[in-house]
């Protein structure tokens, strides 16, 4: 009995944890322990290569040069097009497949009925044919939009290289005559400088022309039209370097102009493409929903006909379940170049392309091994709550006025992994 | 006569025990979570979810579009304001009833288990009593689901709205100072970071400066109001007996809140 009253009341090694101010709960400050865990290493270095990503591709952008624009441009273009190309093409096997698993469920469904010699013809029409019809004008509209969308775009991507160019010539003329104004200036102070001393250096010069002069005076001389010569290089090199510095800037000022124009008119522009692809899109989503299944044989039965129309609300279901993947893929590409797009004409859009493709992957692996970390510690954490007797441990806490703080005890457990 | 002695023993420990500061005190049983994840995957929430973002995407052109066009500052926000107003619309359009529907079901189930408190899955790492499949089949039958007549019982967990605490002056400015720093600091390291190419120990050093930087900023700037935070919620929670305080965005059900009164702590 004594030992079973010490058992219960006193607190031992272990925390009180039926006490006042713990009432069973404890809570674990889950970033201390993540940090102390013998993968941390590797999930920090992660992070820092996600952080180092974002960072570098949320720098502003040097405008290109109108040729390396059209390159650029002609590559997006080809990607986008075969994004395109390569999600018509699985939607379409997928639409094949699923017309003709549908065409034997109905077969199916029909002899299962007893609709004699109707089997074949059934299928044929309500499936297969018909299905195909509808899909196949569907492709074709899909086919049309998408090459409009394709056109416009390339126009809109014309239109902005073109306006991009032009903005960028009148930017190398401005400052070209920036250039030349300064080199007069710079020769204009030349000339000035010489006149200014041109009495005195024809009166130096005119006292050196006697061959009767002494040495002394001579080198006397001779340092006077040295410091002469001097003082007017300094004064042009000093403009010189002035110049050089006011140069800079403007070239400086007119990339910042440039860029923010070449943004403001691709913006307007991009607006107006993307207006009309949306008036398009409406129209041929309107288009594709009038395209319905032909109607089934007039002679079936009222029981059999509403099984082919659940079959078809099946497979229907099915396919777009199955093509839900693929149409994800290449909104997820579309949604990727359109940012390179953007980011062309000088929007900051964070990382893309290849940068976005590493990131997704960093971002991947770190959610994996932050997973395994966590499952561990979870692991640890219940093992130490149950030995102790607690009813609930939290995570992610704000403050604590009691509970007990495991965090310390399970550092030292996820540390003992590392042995 | 020594069975009496031991009973003597124990019954004057444990008188002693009762009026001691660390009574022995009732276990908080009666924490309740919720898989919020497992419920947003029910076909509901993930039809009205795709609803809600082929809107978004749509409203994100219109957005990008707008704000391209925009010439001032105000302008700019005036647009901003806008389409959060649009997006919430429809959020509350396309989720309000499914999202009411879950909150009362959450309500009845703790009801039912006399939960003091129900909170994410993602707080609770070990015991606590998990209601996701009750809310669930609740949420799915067809019965319409009225609120509970009672009241939670009293909770030992507490919890603060972080957003209202973020909205306190000194606080806002803090925060705004300090998305203005480290918005200046990447666009000074940013272009260093592309001109090193794929040079990756360099990139790396670049980077370690760039962290470096804004952490010493936070430490300065934020660290400080944290920690009265921090303190502030404690002092509360303790003068309401409470043993832990939690984020309101963690609660589901249930819990006290206490945000008004460390909002009073931290403005003395």
């Amino acid at each position: 009995m004594a030992t079973l009253f010490a058992a219960a009341v006193l607190p031992g090694c272990g925390p009180d944890v039926h006490s006042s101010s713990v009432r069973g709960v404890g809570y674990v400050r889950l970033d201390e322990v993540v940090k102390h865990h013998p993968l941390y290493p590797q999930l920090a270095q992660l992070d820092d290569a996600i952080a180092a990503i974002n960072l570098a591709a949320s720098g502003p952008h040097v405008p290109l040069s109108a040729g390396q624009m059209q390159a650029q441009i002609k590559e997006l273009n080809a990607n986008l097009a075969a994004a395109q190309e390569r999600a018509n093409k699985i939607i379409a096997e997928k639409e094949t497949r699923y017309a003709k698993l549908e065409a034997a469920a109905v077969a199916a469904a029909l002899s299962a009925a007893g609709v004699s010699g109707a089997g074949q013809y059934a299928a044929t029409q309500t499936s297969a044919e018909s299905a195909q019809q509808a899909q196949a004008a569907a492709q074709a509209a899909n086919q049309d939009f998408m090459s409009y969308q394709q056109s416009v775009i390339a126009q809109d991507n014309a239109a902005a290289a073109g306006i991009a160019r032009q903005l960028q010539t009148q930017a190398a003329q401005k400052f070209r005559a920036k250039e030349e104004e300064l080199q007069q200036n710079e020769t204009d102070l030349s000339l000035r400088l010489t006149q200014q001393d041109a009495t005195q250096r024809l009166a130096i010069k005119t006292r050196l022309s006697n061959l009767a002069l002494d040495d002394a005076t001579r080198s006397q001389l001779t340092q006077q039209l040295a410091d002469l010569n001097a003082k007017e290089e300094k004064a042009i090199s000093s403009q010189r370097n002035a110049d050089q510095a006011t140069l800079s800037a403007y070239q400086a000022q007119l990339n910042k102009e440039t860029s923010a124009a070449i943004a403001a008119q691709t913006g307007s522009i991009g607006a107006q493409t993307r207006a009309k692809i949306e008036e398009r899109h409406d129209e041929v989503s309107q288009q594709i929903r009038s395209l319905g299944p032909a109607p089934l044989p007039a002679n079936l039965p009222p029981g059999v006909q509403a099984k082919i129309a659940a079959i078809h609300k099946r497979y229907q279901a099915q396919f777009q379940a199955d093509a839900q993947g693929t149409v994800a893929d290449y909104q997820a590409t579309k949604a990727d170049l359109d940012k390179q797009f953007e980011a062309l004409h000088g929007a900051d859009v964070g990382a893309t392309g290849a940068a976005a493709k590493e990131l997704d992957a960093l971002q991947k692996r770190r959610a994996d091994l932050y997973k395994q970390i966590g499952d561990q510690i979870k692991s640890e954490t219940n093992r130490i709550a149950k030995d102790q007797g607690f009813t609930t441990v939290f995570v992610d806490i704000t403050a604590a006025a009691g509970g007990y703080d495991m965090t310390n005890e399970l550092i030292k457990d996820v540390e003992s992994l590392h042995e | 006569m020594r069975i009496r002695h031991v009973s003597t023993i124990i019954a004057t420990a444990l008188l002693a025990f009762s009026f001691s500061p660390l009574a022995i005190a009732a276990d908080a049983v009666d924490v309740g979570y919720l898989d919020q994840a497992e419920l947003a995957n029910l076909p509901q929430f993930v039809s009205a979810n795709r609803e809600l973002a082929g809107y978004k995407a749509q409203l994100d052109s219109q957005f990008a579009s707008e704000m391209k066009g925009a010439a001032t500052d105000a302008d700019k926000q005036r647009i901003q304001l806008d389409f959060q107003q649009r997006l919430s619309d429809k959020q509350r359009e396309v989720v309000g009833p499914l999202f009411t529907r879950a909150q009362l079901a959450v309500q009845q189930v703790s009801a039912a288990h006399n939960l003091s408190i129900v909170v994410d899955k993602r707080v609770v790492i070990y015991g606590g009593i998990d209601i996701t499949k009750d809310v669930e089949s609740l949420f799915l039958s067809s019965q319409a689901i009225n609120p509970p007549v009672a009241s939670p019982p009293p909770a030992d967990i507490g919890f603060v709205d972080q957003t209202v605490l973020d909205s306190l002056p000194k606080v806002k400015a803090a925060n705004d100072e300090m998305a203005q720093f480290a918005a200046t600091q990447k666009q000074i390291f940013a272009p260093q970071m592309a001109a090193a190419g794929k040079d990756a120990a360099k990139q790396q050093q670049i980077y370690a400066q760039f962290q470096k930087t804004v952490n010493d900023k936070e430490n300065e700037l934020l660290k400080p109001l944290v920690d009265a935070t921090k303190t502030a919620t404690a002092d509360v929670a303790k003068k309401k007996n409470l043993i832990l305080v939690i984020d309101r965005a963690d609660v589901l059900s249930g819990g006290m809140d206490i945000t008004t009164d460390v909002q009073s702590e931290l403005s003395k």
